[in-house]
């Protein structure tokens, strides 16, 4: 792997735990120091565990200390999830011996092994979900307790199934435990980078034609539901979005625009721009892998990346984290990927659904405008 | 952190890493550049943590902050190309010097980082023991990076001083009111005359830290850093102030001592703090003869300065009273100690 200036995305570590802790009934444990303890702890304010091993467990074996906080864990009515980190991985410990005698479930994922991605995937392998054909509604996925969208994704489509009168099954991943061996035949997505593999994908929520494709489409597997006040719903608030923009555009030119996000938020931002503000996507930087994607859109995981990116496109709007905003202050900006730094942000905000397009275009079109009065200021 | 926590023989399980408190002091040379040899992940962990801190202070600086981007190859067949190669690289920049610190996958690997950083490059190359975890704690890589860079950077020890000034050793830069609490101290050391001369390490350039003999203290920001205090000590002869003042008390005691050891009369400088003290207490005596609430865990700092407070306050302590905050590490100076009333007055009227 060759060096990166200022990595910008976590460790598989990070998001194995991610993964799990969003989960109801599993208690994560870090398999690790304090210092691995401690990000993840810090970042995604869920309850998490730790083996905080030392140089002594490093020398003579880590497993007296894992069966020692295994043990004090057990009788919680929680079922452990064990993540590895680095150095117990390359210890190469039997730690699966270990945990013979509980009911625990490991997932080994040493920040070394990959990024975000991976660790989520594999902590959602180990949970090894499972359709029941019984189970009625859709499957939600695609929530990560990173994703700043994370709450506001899932109430908004929580209220568009509602809407629908569709039923929900497992929500991949914000639900109890025991609901993941007990999912829905079908899913729908609010996050492509965080799919869960599980059941018949029926669609995504990202972008208004998009939400009413999808929900037309759930409605047709699931009996009883109803597509047409979603429909009527987006129809209405699609009048809204071109009315705004369409305002927009009659005082000012298009944004010039670089993004930076995971692929499927990067995506959607892109598509929305371009539809609705006739808008110039000068680059995306993908986070994660962007696979066979058109020349503009690279993959972006350095600090220097990201500013060679804006050096040579010179964006007027940078869509990305506080890292990019950074990176780019002379520029517009508008949040789209973690981390969002130096704001206060308590309520829930989404991206998904009917809600979150019109919150996203609200929001670059109030940071187009203030950014023109803080340029034409000098401020 | 629930039913994990380390029973108490184990209480340094918490101590963090070494790679975070090294890089809270490297990160902030502001014309060198670190080098975190391990994966990618200890760097953004790190990095996204500044960044965060940074965020929180108004002022985003963006450090420069290389990793090696170990993989799972690397750790197999050893990580010591992939260092050279990477300060090779970094070398090439406009950059005055280059910090190397290490992740615990090195040192379970067992590369010879000393070796890689020995090899000729065109500039300091300035290996920090860290080790990750396995190299200690937060606090110990905080005091490792400020020895190795003290003695590592050309230095001068004999910088002439022009007047009577300290140097600010070992600010936590990632604490939220690392400003304010620097500012306390500057104004406390204006008391007696003294003003600040290497603020060591906390935004600064490679050029700043020469001048770090000039001065007659250095003032720890808090006992732990004792070892880096003796290092300085040693080198330059310059003798140490433990720690930045918590409490009332302490602030006087604080500027007695910085007085005693820079030859300075500090009568008119208490005086002056003592009076101040007292306007803030007869500014918050509308809290007088309530009852407040201590968390048991709190550090035994603050439950010393909470039970000064409660004493000059007229307030009573018991398990029945109203919870007020208390701060893992104790407010700095008399400043520090009126912010804290004003959140205890809000917790008791709320």
């Amino acid at each position: 792997m060759p060096e990166c200036d200022n990595p910008l995305w976590p460790c598989a570590m990070t998001g194995a735990v991610a993964c799990l802790a969003g989960f109801d009934g599993i208690t994560v444990v870090i398999h690790g120091s304090s210092g691995c303890y401690y990000y993840p702890a810090t970042l995604l304010h869920a309850p998490l565990e730790g083996t905080f091993i030392m140089e002594q467990e490093v020398i003579f074996g880590s497993e007296d200390r894992l069966r020692e906080v295994i043990g004090r864990l057990a009788g919680n009515g929680k079922r452990a999830a064990v993540v590895t980190t680095c150095v117990p991985a390359i210890l190469g410990e039997d730690i699966r011996s270990v945990l013979a005698s509980h009911d625990t479930i490991l997932v080994d994922s040493p920040g070394f092994s990959g990024d975000l991605e991976t660790g989520y995937r594999a902590a959602l392998d180990a949970l090894s979900p499972a359709v029941d054909p019984a189970v009625p509604g859709v499957n939600i996925d695609g929530l990560c307790l990173l994703d700043p969208f994370y709450r506001g994704n899932l109430q908004e489509v929580l209220r568009l199934l509602r809407l629908a009168s569709v039923p929900v099954g497992t929500i991949f991943c914000s639900d109890a435990a025991e609901n993941v061996n007990h999912a829905s035949p079908y899913t729908i997505g609010t996050n492509g980078d965080f799919s869960s593999g599980v059941g018949e994908f029926l669609g995504g929520t990202l972008g208004l034609d998009t939400v009413t494709q999808t929900i037309s489409e759930v409605c047709r597997h699931i009996p009883g539901s109803d597509p047409d006040p979603v429909i009527r719903e987006a129809e209405r608030e699609k009048e809204r979005v071109i009315r705004a923009c369409d305002k927009f555009l009659r005082r000012f030119d298009p944004p010039r625009v670089a993004i930076f996000a995971g692929l499927a938020y990067a995506r959607f931002a892109e598509e929305a721009l371009r539809t609705w503000l006739d808008a110039d996507i000068l680059c995306i930087g993908a986070r994660n892998d962007p696979g066979s994607s058109p020349e503009y859109i690279t993959r972006a995981t350095g600090m220097n990346e990201v500013k060679a990116l804006i050096t040579e496109h010179r964006p007027d709007l940078i869509l990305g984290s506080s890292f990019e905003q950074a990176a780019g202050e002379s520029c517009g900006f508008v949040g789209i990927v973690p981390p969002l730094r130096g704001r206060v942000s308590l309520a829930p905000r989404t991206i998904a659904g009917t809600t979150g397009t019109l919150s996203f275009i609200e929001n670059v079109l109030n940071e187009c405008m203030d950014h023109r009065k803080r340029t034409a200021r000098g401020t | 952190m629930t039913t994990s926590k380390p029973l108490p023989l184990n209480t340094c399980r918490h101590g963090g890493c070494t790679l975070t408190g090294a890089l809270s002091a490297t990160t902030h040379v502001r014309d060198a550049a670190t080098i975190i040899h391990g994966p990618k992940g200890c760097a953004h962990h790190n990095f996204s943590l500044f960044h965060a801190t940074g965020a929180d202070n108004d002022g985003i600086v963006i450090p420069d902050l290389v990793s090696t981007g170990l993989d799972g190859t690397d750790i197999v067949f050893g990580g010591e190309p992939v260092l050279a190669r990477t300060i090779r690289s970094v070398a090439g920049r406009d950059v005055k010097a280059i910090f190397v610190i290490s992740t615990c996958v090195i040192e379970t690997i067992g590369d010879d980082v000393a070796a890689v950083c020995g090899q000729e490059y065109g500039l300091p190359v300035i290996p920090v023991p860290t080790a990750g975890f396995l190299g200690g704690t937060f606090q110990e890589g905080l005091s490792n990076a400020l020895i190795a860079i003290a003695g590592s950077c050309g230095i001068s020890p004999a910088a002439v001083p022009a007047e009577i000034c300290a140097n600010i050793i070992g600010e936590k830069n990632l604490e939220y009111e690392a400003e304010e609490n620097y500012a306390e101290v500057e104004r406390l050391l204006s008391l007696l005359g003294i003003t600040v001369n290497v603020r060591f390490i906390r935004n600064c350039a490679m050029a700043d830290l020469s001048r770090i003999g000039a001065a007659q203290v250095n003032i720890l920001r808090e006992p732990e850093l004792e070892p880096a205090g003796k290092f300085l000590k040693h080198r330059f002869g310059i003798p140490f102030q433990p720690s930045f003042p918590t409490g009332f008390s302490g602030t006087i005691r604080f500027l007695e001592s910085v007085g005693r050891i820079c030859g300075v009369d500090s009568a008119r400088a208490t005086a002056m703090e003592e009076s101040r003290q007292a306007d803030t207490l007869a500014d918050f005596e509308d809290l007088a003869g309530g009852r407040i609430a201590l968390d048991p865990k709190a550090s035994p700092g603050s439950l010393q300065l909470a039970g000064e407070l409660a004493e000059r306050l007229d307030l009573s302590i018991g398990t029945n009273g109203r919870k007020v905050p208390l701060p893992f590490s104790p407010p700095i100076g008399s400043t520090g100690v009126r912010r804290l009333l004003h959140r205890w007055r809000c917790a008791i009227h709320a």
